[in-house]
């Protein structure tokens, strides 16, 4: 494959050979199936781009692309993706998981990774449920979720992720539905190619603990405005509305993180000689 | 009933035709091939198989389509700019009536909804555009549309609504009691 010549390559050729082992009825099917769309829209070669993950059912999707991966530990997703940034900027380095994986262990990753403004894109598949581990509240459930786990639901306020993601620095900040494969693939070409740190929030039903959520395909709906660059704006904007707009919130002109100390490492040391016993 | 609103009446190019009527048919292959293998993956090989059988007919309606175009220079179109009455295309099976449990007579309800959405499509374009060449291919795809209904519906005949109990299963993947 030439270096020169635009990559010509079909969504399918995005997918791997393993086969997902997600619940059938899964909104993360739709998920990789957006995000291959989206890569082949943008015209990336696989050796371009590199799907970085924690765990949880959604973390799995490194696995089912084909392209570089990593499915790495709980919470972590987002220093890992930031490492492999920071080493190899010529890559398209896309990060995803889940609202467990992402909003608590991984909370403080979070709005540091924002904070920073890293050209990487953060995709979180959010059924507001612990789906790996058996359907226990997750910080994106709603307080009054009643389960056999926790009668009566939690009473805890739940996070809100948008809005984290603006206060802390996120340079794009929007909303997507899984059950919208084409409109999720135009939101993912938009936040893959805006400079800086991308934050996707995609409602992505879980049909096994939350078969609740299978009527989320009639409460969506498209944001009835334009994305604004004025954070504040954005930020009123998502604290009002029903949870359900889907679009393209935010799009901020910081400029991303780019590495200016450090580049050179130096040894001025003699490391194998202090080492030696 | 459609998908389709009363509303939809999009005016279509011939080559537009043709680009939408063949995405319809290979992403329903690719959709019944997905489904396929979540089935089988569940130990669910009955309906894997439909899904199967399925995605080979979707396949041989793909390849027809590509006949009727020849040598017409079909247009590059990015996923969201293709013109659906809804958010996927017509034959696209929607996750949400999906279920490991689920048996032949849910799968080929699916497939008759989504036949039926086709059709729908097609006939919306057919009643609303001025180029008597694209409507006329539009009604010839809307009448294949309307026999795979037909298909369908014997087809479903063969397999009557399970009780009310068909997605009991003694070992849930529920939460812990």
């Amino acid at each position: 494959m030439s270096a020169e010549l635009p990559c010509k390559l079909k969504a399918s050729d995005y997918k791997s050979n393993t086969k997902p082992v997600w619940c059938p009825g899964c909104g993360d099917y739709h998920v990789l199936l957006s995000l291959t769309k989206a890569v082949a829209q943008i015209g990336l070669r696989p050796e371009e781009i590199a799907v970085i993950s924690g765990i949880g059912c959604s973390s799995r999707i490194p696995a089912y692309l084909n392209c570089y991966g990593f499915h790495g530990v709980h919470g972590r997703a987002l220093p890992l993706a930031t490492g492999v940034k920071v080493a190899r900027p010529d890559l398209t380095v896309i990060c995803a998981g889940g609202d467990g994986d992402g909003f608590s262990i991984g909370g403080n990753h979070l709005l540091h990774a924002c904070r920073r403004n890293i050209d990487i894109t953060y995709v979180v598949m959010d059924n507001e449920v612990y789906g790996m581990t058996k359907g226990q509240p997750s910080p994106t459930t709603a307080p009054d979720w009643d389960s056999k786990i926790a009668p009566g639901g939690t009473g805890i306020s739940p996070f809100y992720p948008l809005v984290i993601a603006l206060a802390s620095g996120a340079n794009f900040v929007a909303r997507a539905f899984s059950g919208d494969p084409n409109g999720t693939a135009k939101i993912l070409v938009d936040a893959i190619t805006h400079r800086g740190f991308s934050f996707v929030q995609i409602l992505s039903p879980c049909v096994t603990f939350r078969p609740d959520q299978r009527g989320w395909k009639k409460q969506v709906h498209p944001a009835p405005v334009t994305p604004t660059s004025d954070a504040s704006q954005a930020a009123r904007r998502v604290m009002t509305d029903d949870g359900f707009n889907i679009g393209v919130l935010y799009k901020g002109s910081r400029k991303p993180y780019r590495q200016t100390v450090g580049t050179e490492i130096r040894f001025d040391r003699n490391l194998d000689e202090e080492f030696l016993v | 009933m459609s998908n389709t609103p009363e509303s939809y009446s999009p005016s279509f190019s011939m080559a537009e035709l043709l680009v939408h009527a063949l995405v319809i048919e290979l992403e329903a292959v690719e959709s019944y091939k997905d489904l396929a293998i979540q089935m089988k993956q569940c130990g669910n090989d009955e309906v894997a198989g439909l899904f199967e059988k399925m995605s080979e007919l979707e396949a041989g309606h793909a390849a027809k389509i590509r006949d009727i175009a020849g040598d017409i220079e079909l247009p590059e179109l990015a996923p969201w700019e293709y013109r659906w009455p809804g958010m996927e295309s017509p034959e696209t099976v929607d996750l949400a009536g999906i279920h490991y449990l689920m048996t032949p007579h849910h799968a080929l309800k699916l497939a008759l909804e989504n036949e039926t959405n086709a059709m729908a499509f097609f006939d919306a374009i057919a009643n609303g555009c001025t180029d008597e060449r694209v409507c006329s291919l539009a009604l010839e795809f809307a009448n294949d549309e309307r026999q795979h209904v037909a298909w369908m519906e014997d087809w479903l005949a063969n397999y009557p609504e399970p009780d009310a109990a068909w997605d009991d299963d003694p070992d849930p993947p529920a939460a812990i009691d």
